[in-house]
């Protein structure tokens, strides 16, 4: 499964309201290529502290729904936010990971470990964590993420694709904050 | 009264990690029914806490030992300056004249010379009766949409 049939689906699943805390390169690209309508907040360096920027969000706005699109190289670099996630009061948030096994936009190179997000996701609290392989798994797996409370996460594995280097947008990222700021307020 | 200098300042969500110093604090944090409290793991979770928060319309503080600071430096630098979100962070300033521990000394000796060096606000409070600067923190960091750091000795929290 390729990374933009994931975005796609997901997609197709948001509500008009919703929130979208998306991570950066691939998953960026990915989503990006989808062509999102819902307001969507895209994360910069460092690493690893999007899934806790996409908690607070959802702590502050607790009537919309916010979906975290993480990287796995992003969220394995602070695993331990998941047991944050866990025992947060959060049922507005939910986590789909783009599962590839590789840092893509720097080369393809691989993870450390063979890390299972559902397993850790379950081990730290979690009462929804699962993993999906195929297009048709992973629609009726979202399907059930959208359907139940959170704090949910679906471990999507997908194929190791190239990705290449955007060039920066027109706008810096207070310029984005700021517009993404006005359009929820 | 450092509770009551948060709410005042419109911050209603608190995430924190414990230290020593901080245990009424963060008591009083899980009491509050008009605060949100979240258990972090890690200290940097927090800035992603306080930063989307903010971004969502709601003030926010981290509540950690200075070693959490320091630990937060990538976070804080990179939220703070490259996306310019305010949030407020309160740590114990463990490692000065007033700490009585040899694994404590380092983060005395660091802290506040990185904060210098990163360019951020941060302000130290020496007892109770400074505890106001933590409302004119919250202040500065929201009309300068950066973080901003104070740091509390033991007496101020003790």
């Amino acid at each position: 499964m390729k990374r933009l049939a994931l975005a796609k689906m997901v997609k197709q699943r948001l509500r008009k309201d919703d929130l979208v805390v998306c991570g950066l390169g691939a998953t960026e690209a990915a989503f990006k290529e989808a062509a999102p309508v819902n307001p969507t907040y895209y994360a910069s360096d460092p690493m690893g502290i999007w899934a806790s920027l996409a908690l607070g969000l959802a702590l502050a706005r607790p009537k919309q729904r916010v979906t975290l699109l993480a990287g796995d190289g992003d969220l394995l670099m602070n695993l331990q936010v998941l047991a944050t996630i866990a025992t947060a009061p959060v049922p507005n948030y939910r986590i789909v990971v783009f599962h590839n096994g590789a840092y893509s936009s720097t080369g393809g190179q691989p993870l450390a470990g063979k890390p299972s997000f559902s397993r850790v996701a379950a081990g730290v609290g979690f009462e929804w964590a699962h993993e999906a392989r195929t297009e048709e798994e992973t629609g009726g797996r979202l399907d059930e993420l959208y359907g139940r409370p959170g704090p949910a996460l679906l471990d999507v594995w997908l194929e190791d694709e190239p990705c290449g280097t955007a060039p920066p947008g027109p706008l810096s990222q207070v310029e984005v904050r700021t517009l993404f700021m006005r359009d929820i307020s | 009264m450092i509770l009551g200098e948060l709410k005042r300042a419109g911050i209603d969500l608190v995430a924190s990690l414990p230290d020593q110093w901080l245990g009424d604090l963060i008591k009083q944090c899980e009491a509050d029914p008009a605060i949100t409290h979240i258990r972090l793991a890690r200290e940097d979770d927090g800035i992603g806490i306080c930063a989307g928060a903010w971004l969502g319309g709601r003030k926010a503080a981290l509540v950690c030992q200075n070693s959490g600071v320091l630990l937060a430096v990538n976070a804080l630098g990179g939220i703070g300056f490259h996306h310019q979100i305010p949030l407020l962070v309160i740590a114990a300033h463990r490692g000065h004249f007033d700490d009585g521990q040899y694994y404590q000394m380092y983060k005395g000796r660091i802290c506040e010379p990185v904060l210098q060096a990163m360019g951020l606000p941060h302000w130290v409070v020496s007892n109770k009766d400074e505890i106001s600067i933590i409302g004119d923190a919250a202040r500065q960091a929201y009309l300068n949409r950066l973080p901003v750091v104070v740091l509390l000795r033991k007496k101020a929290l003790q």
